[in-house]
């Protein structure tokens, strides 16, 4: 009886507890993940870049919120809270960017290059205007 | 069966019955459905917390988007080894908290508090550095918007734009490691005053979730501003 109550009386992160064990092998990882991304930035490796270095930011991440926030043994409504707000995060980045390369070339700030926009064969209004001076 | 678990929700309703727990709320049934709720508001600020830094995550995407060989000049200004050291830093003051929490459930006060002043103390030793690195912007002038005149970087366009999303993003997150520090003083403050067992760590916990999160804001802000 007292062990039923104990048990009922824990919340279920208990039931999940883990040694200090698991603590260090995040952080070891989170550290070994730490000099991958320093190694990798160093190199040229073009466009592959910055997908690398999100992709290591991203296991990073997701390490520290399943880990070391217990979000891995937490109630699920916190898990839909917290997914929730990513897929926001996502929404906000699909629908600026989702504009920003549909753009006109007329529509581009001064000074920013041609190539930054999806068509960067059209004509570039970039090249066809003279430089203002008023951007920066 | 039934009786005892009776007996220990009946607990909560009254601080009188023995088995309550003096910090379970009147309006709770019980110390988890309390503890439930503790942490779910907690886990919704930390969305709008990811919230607040994604719109400056999204000036920064579009501004690189535009500038990006700026972007990558002027990055290379910033000091890799002390963004690095910073990041090292961070990374163990989460885990240090994360294990503070384990010894605080494991009814083990003193190694909690001794883990808590490591913590604080890689928040003082993070915020040293990063003033470090601030002091050495200032020198250049690699300054935010109109204060901006640093000659190495002449010749790009919207140079400015890149110190100011750094001096914006990294100050709002310094903003957070020093509000971080205060919140795990006053955890660690009762912590040595033993109000923390295995029955209620509740604050340590959700002092700790926001300690993470600063240690998650840096983890993208590091490759995204020093490795590009």
């Amino acid at each position: 009886m007292a062990d039923h109550k104990e048990k009922h009386q824990g919340t279920n992160e208990e039931a999940h507890e883990h040694g200090p064990g698991r603590y260090v092998v995040i952080w070891m990882a989170l550290l070994v993940f730490t000099v991958t991304t320093v190694v990798t930035g160093h190199m040229d490796l073009g466009a592959a870049n910055l997908p690398l270095a999100m992709a290591i930011a991203t296991i990073k991440a997701t390490l520290v919120v399943l880990f070391f926030m217990h979000l891995w043994d937490a109630e699920g409504i916190n898990r839909l809270v917290f997914v929730v707000a990513l897929v926001f995060v996502m929404v906000l980045l699909l629908g600026v960017f989702g504009d920003l390369l549909t753009r006109m070339p007329e529509a581009l700030p001064t000074g920013a290059p041609a190539h930054t926009l999806e068509g960067g064969d059209m004509p570039s209004a970039h090249e066809a205007r003279p430089h203002e001076p008023h951007g920066e | 069966m039934s009786s005892s678990d009776a007996s220990a929700h009946a607990g909560g309703h009254g601080s009188d019955e023995h088995g309550g727990n003096p910090h379970l709320a009147h309006h709770f049934d019980s110390m988890a459905t309390q503890n439930h709720a503790s942490r779910l508001g907690m886990w919704l600020f930390l969305g709008t917390e990811v919230l607040l830094f994604a719109g400056l995550f999204l000036g920064y995407s579009v501004y690189r988007h535009f500038y990006h060989d700026t972007f990558r000049a002027a990055s290379h200004h910033l000091s890799l080894t002390l963004g690095t050291v910073n990041t090292i830093v961070l990374i163990t003051s989460s885990f240090t908290v994360a294990m503070a929490l384990y010894a605080v459930k494991k009814g083990n006060s003193k190694a909690a508090a001794g883990l808590l002043v490591f913590t604080i103390l890689s928040a003082v030793a993070f915020l040293c550095i990063k003033g470090v690195e601030y002091h050495e912007k200032f020198q250049e002038g690699a300054l935010p918007g109109k204060w901006f005149h640093f000659h190495e970087m002449q010749g790009f366009p919207a140079a400015n734009m890149f110190y100011t999303v750094y001096f914006l993003t990294t100050g709002l997150h310094a903003f957070h490691v020093i509000v971080g520090m205060a919140v795990l003083i006053w955890v660690l403050r009762r912590t040595i005053r033993g109000d923390f067992d295995k029955n209620y760590y509740i604050p340590v916990e959700l002092g700790g979730l926001y300690w993470h999160l600063v240690d998650l804001v840096w983890i993208f802000l590091f490759p995204l501003l020093y490795l590009i």
